[in-house]
């Protein structure tokens, strides 16, 4: 074993790379079971209804289907098919109800998918309509109640005091309190109040839900296409009642997630289907279906601050209301992670956040890029933004006065640690050159710049476990569950093997996921792989170098001065055996108070991200071109900066996209807009002429060589930072996501007293 | 003539004889027949490109097109290994190199496009390359990274001349 | 999608006997993307498939006729037509329009003819041949008929070719001196469809315009002229107050569909400025 080969800190190559351009890579996509049969899933056209009856005998009678699969049907294999991270709300397939457009409520199996498509399109459902509700705050007191009951899942320590409200739609009302923003309000100089609202978009991966099941002898594996392998396997066995050992989960490469494959999507269902026919089956959703399955949170945001003369922020009043769909996902962990930080990356002393999560009959929202963290910063930014204008201040010299600097502590309580907020805004308005002279254009072109900042806590408690398998050849394998959906990982946990192995990295191999084979991890969410994982891989690398040198001793050599397979030799007298370490992480953390919020260690590490933007407005047709996009973030000391740049600027592109073009349309809760033909996600010719991306120079204390992760940072400051440009070009304010080409010409003309028509 | 056909091309240089349902499409037909992923369906519309294979040295979305259309054509995918050592080409060395990628899962299409822009425009500007690749989609937003591959890869074949 | 048939007749003629004589059950595939989009939507469930690919090769041709004009061959793809040296040469806007229009690969493969016949008023072409004056020339099973292509268009999705009839190739006057522009106008994402696209096409003598076409689609069902908008622009002198008259005219006198592209009212504000700036745009273009 030689000494470090420097691999953490180096922007080595992807290890994957081979296989990605040769399209050689595998994802389930790729995957054929012999005596497959394909499920195609139909869907409900309602709302809210009550399901009275369906009729398949079309669909059972087309040659070619194998089988029709009805809600009551999974019962034979699903006692309680109800399923779900926070609350198990979700039935796999729909009973007595249906709360969505779009929600399964049948599947079609059969060897042939047209045959399958076919007959789904023949069955015929009967349902008695209920009065629905689509829209987040009318949710709160509506009498369209979404779920008569609701059982908690106690799954995760974070949500085990969830319970719902009988008899309305709120699946978690969150609510911190800190010093006395009452009386801060009541002597302020000066209080302002906004309203915001983001729309429900969608993540889009290429590689939509896939999911495959195969049954074994009181067995059952599943392909999927999942960030979270370990809770498919403990959620899957909980609805079959077997214990785990006997659910095999396996994940190979993702075709894109950000967050969309998480918990459980189409794996139950197809988990059901294959136990009845028993004969594998896949689900392939398509990019149409996509839109029926899983969502981000529209939400609206109230923020009312007290401010002093000299733009000191005193207070700060957050009320968020999140549209989470008509099944719960993940949306109270949203609720409340995202919550505790709504009021933003701010010192303020008197804080009041009141957060909740809506049931409505839309498709559910979930998990997407920054959990919550954009719709916040949307409005906390724009707001700060907003006062700064209306006090003359400078938007950067505003943020100046109130920033969260180190060592204060933050609304939970909690103090900043290891958080270069202060760093970020300076390196980004350096970025923009922002104290020197900006062309603002004329005529029907006009410029302007903007500049936001949010930050974000990581998920707590959660777990992971790695082993690092040393092969007698001095060769390596990691055994992980975190899942490269295209992010990095494998390299990036490599490296980190390298590091402390002294492995080159061409001898490592990262095994996919495989319950079976690799250990748990809580999921890959939240950017927390590079943290979390990162520190079990170290530990059992460690772990395994231990065992190592203890090898070594044993055989009388130096591992500093002997080959690993000599070593090897010398215990084995040949070419065998291995040295397994193992590793798990687990990080300490304070529940917060229910009634106030507050804790000492909200959390392990923060995240934080800043964008500045130069853009351009048409004044005539309202088209804004964002000509410059500046991303900077603190990922603390980068395992691979080249990867970490390609995060914050992939992010930032993706939220460009929330921003400016993407919007899911609905019409009495239908989605009009269900295809890439008309919900435009950004191509090539909607990225910025320039795109700077830069990491500070900061260290995470706690991270695996000073790393944490920055997966979701470049989403934060992108919206409220294009509409603060856009004020700055042309004095209009819009608070509303996306910011439409017509929407910005409707303000202007606003503004010059000739309104458009409303139509 | 009935709903299936004899379909008879070259693929990927070898000659090819296969019955294929009429409605199947060019990416069914590769996948289902011989067991080539790399052209996949997406977006089902021909606005990804992650389906994209040559027909005839023409670039189409497999997904777009019915099957029969590669009866007698000369079909490459981007299986098709380079005639290259280690079997990469200088497109796919660049997208290495330049990190022009993330998940993967419309790279295919990406390097397949880019050849045949260089094939065309050995020089192209980065105008001529956002609008050769524009319908090509990438989710991860990959996209600088992709334009600076693509911008290696002429500047390498202009340097060797 | 469901099993059907595949026809691959030898003639156009052929071919339109064949979907003649099967009626709603038949449809023709030229290059086949919008019909394999409304297969694959379930829009569209027929019996067979009548295949263009193998009629003959004059269909898929480019040429230059004895009276000067462009013959266009309704096979042709539109990548053939964006980068053929005579298009290039003697209709330079239909090449600068093709390059928006779609991507590489759907020109690669879609038809004038399919172009055309779809009759989605989101196309780009119908518009810019319309306004150099391009006619079409229509082959049935009992014989053919030539229509200026203005007339192609009945309604959205909707042309008023009989049963049975193909386009077989569309022939487009040389833009000579008229200076001519299509600007097409997205609102979400630069390649999207066209929220709407207007197509100028002027005979000036320095900034005098003797005549001026004008053609407006994507907004309405059809594409459409802007009789007014041209009368406005014909024998005087463009300047910015002309224009803004110009500009005014064409918005009041169509009424532009709201849809997820922009409201009606959006719409008229852009037609208003995009007008202003095709014409603008032909007078600087040679």
């Amino acid at each position: 074993m030689t000494s470090t080969q420097g691999a953490v800190g180096q922007s080595i190559r992807r290890l994957e790379g081979r296989a990605k351009v040769t399209g050689r890579a595998q994802y389930v996509h790729t995957l054929r079971l012999p005596g497959m049969l394909h499920g195609k899933v139909f869907r409900s056209t309602v709302a809210h209804a009550r399901l009275l009856g369906l009729d398949a005998s079309a669909a059972r009678a087309l040659p070619g289907v194998h089988r029709v699969l009805v809600g009551q049907d999974i019962l034979a294999v699903m006692p309680d098919p109800h399923y779900g991270p926070a609350f198990h709300d979700q039935p796999v397939l729909a009973l007595d109800k249906v709360r969505y457009v779009g929600e399964p409520v049948a599947l079609v199996l059969a060897e042939d998918p047209h045959v399958a498509e076919e007959a789904a399109a023949l069955i015929v459902a009967r349902y008695e309509p209920l009065p629905a509700v689509y829209d987040e705050v009318e949710a709160m007191d509506s009498t369209a109640v979404v779920h008569e009951v609701l059982k908690p899942a106690g799954t995760f320590p974070d949500l085990k005091h969830l319970q719902g409200k009988r008899d309305t739609n709120i699946a978690l009302d969150y609510s911190l309190r800190r010093g006395d923003p009452d009386g801060a309000f009541a002597s302020a100089d000066h209080v302002f109040e906004h309203r915001f609202r983001t729309q429900q978009v969608l993540h889009v991966p290429l590689e939509p839900f896939v999911s495959a099941a195969v049954p074994g002898e009181g067995t059952l594996t599943l392909h999927t296409a999942s960030q979270s392998p370990s809770f498919v396997r403990i959620e899957i066995a909980r609805l079959l009642g077997w214990p785990e050992n006997r659910v095999r989960v396996q994940v190979p490469y993702l075709g894109g997630g950000f967050g969309a494959k998480l918990y459980i999507k189409v794996e139950a269902l197809a988990a059901a289907a294959a136990l009845i026919v028993g004969r594998p089956v896949k689900i392939a959703l398509t990019m149409e279906e996509q839109f029926f399955t899983l969502t981000k949170h529209a939400a609206t945001l109230r923020i009312r601050s007290a401010v002093t003369r000299e733009g000191r922020i005193t207070a700060r009043e957050c009320e968020v209301w999140w549209n989470g769909g008509a099944y719960a996902d993940i949306g109270p962990r949203i609720t409340q992670k995202s919550g505790f930080t709504a009021p933003g990356p701010y010192d303020i002393e008197h804080v009041r956040i009141d957060s909740y999560a809506l049931y409505t009959n839309l498709p559910p929202a979930g998990a997407l890029r920054g959990f919550g963290i954009p719709q916040l910063v949307w409005a906390y930014e724009s707001h700060t933004d907003m006062i700064a204008r209306e006090l003359g201040i400078d938007p950067v010299e505003m943020r100046r006065r109130n920033i969260l600097r180190e060592g204060r502590p933050q609304a939970t309580g909690t103090v900043m640690r290891d958080a270069a907020i202060e760093q970020v805004l300076e390196r980004t308005a350096e970025r923009m050159r922002w104290s020197e002279a900006f062309d603002r254009g004329s005529g029907t072109r006009r410029r302007g710049r903007g500049i936001a900042i949010g930050f974000k806590a990581s998920v707590s408690p959660t777990t992971s476990v790695a082993i690092v398998n040393i092969y007698a050849d001095g060769s390596c394998a990691l055994y992980c569950s975190t899942v490269d959906m295209g992010q990095g990982s494998d390299t990036a946990m490599a490296q980190i093997v390298s590091e402390v192995l002294g492995i080159d990295i061409d001898r490592i191999t990262v095994v996919h996921p495989d319950t079976d084979v690799t250990p748990y991890d809580m999921a890959t969410l939240g950017s927390r792989s590079t943290f979390h994982m990162g520190n079990a891989v170290r530990a059992a690398a460690e772990d395994a170098r231990s065992k190592l040198i203890a090898l070594a001793q044993d055989v009388g050599v130096s591992v500093e001065t002997t080959p690993i397979g000599e070593i090897f030799r010398r215990k084995y007298g040949m070419q065998a055996g291995n040295v397994v370490g193992s590793g798990s992480f687990v990080p300490a953390y304070t529940p917060t108070d229910h009634h106030t919020g507050q804790s000492d260690n909200v959390t392990p590490f923060w995240m934080i991200g800043a964008t500045g933007v130069e853009v351009e407005v048409d004044t005539e047709t309202g088209q804004v071109t964002v000509n410059r996009l500046v991303n900077v973030g603190d990922a603390g000391r980068a395992i691979n900066p080249a990867i970490v740049e390609t995060q914050l600027s992939g992010a930032a592109i993706m939220q460009l996209g929330f921003t400016m073009t993407e919007q899911m349309r609905f019409r009495d809760g239908q989605c009009v807009n269900p295809s890439l033909a008309d919900y435009r996600i950004p191509g090539i010719l909607d990225i910025p002429a320039i795109i700077d991306n830069e990491r500070v120079d900061a260290t995470q204390s706690s991270g695996p060589f000073g790393a944490k992760g920055v997966g979701e940072s470049g989403t934060f400051g992108v919206s409220p930072a294009i509409a603060s440009a856009i004020e700055d070009a042309v004095g209009i304010r819009l608070t509303s996501l996306p910011i439409t080409a017509e929407s910005v010409l409707r303000a202007l003309r606003e503004q010059q007293g000739r309104p458009l028509q409303a139509d | 003539m009935g709903t299936t056909r004899t379909l008879r091309f070259t693929l990927n240089g070898e000659p090819v004889t296969t019955e294929a349902p009429s409605h199947w499409n060019v990416v069914e037909l590769l996948q289902n027949r011989f067991n080539l992923y790399g052209a996949r369906e997406s977006c089902g519309q021909g606005l990804c490109g992650c389906c994209t294979v040559l027909v005839d040295g023409v670039a189409v979305s497999g997904c777009l097109s019915l099957a029969a259309r590669v009866d007698g054509a000369d079909v490459r995918t981007i299986e098709a290994p380079a005639a290259t050592e280690d079997g990469l080409d200088d497109v796919q060395q660049a997208f290495i190199e330049s990190g022009a990628f993330q998940c993967g899962y419309c790279t295919p299409g990406f390097v397949l496009m880019t050849r045949k822009l260089l094939d065309e425009c050995p020089q192209p500007d980065d105008e001529d390359i956002r609008h050769y690749l524009s319908g090509n989609l990438c989710r991860c937003a990959a996209y600088p990274e992709i334009v600076a591959a693509v911008r290696l890869v002429a500047q390498r074949r202009a340097t060797r001349g | 999608m469901k099993p059907f048939e595949l026809l691959e007749p030898r003639t156009l003629r052929e071919a339109a006997t064949l979907l003649h004589a099967a009626g709603d059950a038949a449809r023709p595939v030229g290059g086949g993307v919008a019909i394999m989009l409304m297969l694959k939507m379930g829009v569209l469930q027929p019996e067979t498939l009548v295949s263009l690919a193998s009629v003959e090769d004059r269909y898929s041709t480019i040429a230059l006729d004895d009276d000067g004009q462009l013959r266009i061959g309704a096979l042709a793809t539109l990548r053939a037509i964006e980068r053929s040296g005579l298009v290039r040469d003697r209709i330079p806007v239909l090449a600068q329009a093709l390059r928006r229009l779609s991507n590489v690969r759907v020109r690669n493969v879609a038809t004038l003819g399919g172009h055309l016949a779809h009759a989605d008023p989101h196309m780009d072409l119908p518009p810019v041949l319309i306004a150099l004056g391009a006619s079409v020339r229509v082959v049935g099973p009992a014989g053919e008929r030539v229509m200026p292509l203005a007339d192609l268009h009945a309604g959205y999705l909707e042309t008023v070719l009989a049963r049975g009839e193909l386009i077989a190739e569309v022939t487009c006057p040389v833009q000579g001196s008229r200076r001519a522009a299509y600007l097409k106008c997205t609102t979400r994402a630069a390649d999207d469809w066209p929220a709407l696209g207007v197509a100028a096409v002027l005979e000036a003598e320095g900034e005098v315009v003797r005549s001026a076409r004008l053609v407006v689609s994507a907004a309405t069902d059809v594409p459409t002229r802007l009789s007014r908008a041209e009368a406005l622009l014909r024998g005087v002198r463009i300047d910015d107050a002309l224009l803004a008259r110009v500009g005014e005219a064409a918005a009041a006198e169509v009424t532009p569909i709201g849809d997820e592209h922009g409201s009606a009212a959006y719409k008229r504000e852009l037609l208003d400025v995009y007008v202003r700036r095709a014409v603008r745009a032909a007078l600087a273009a040679r």
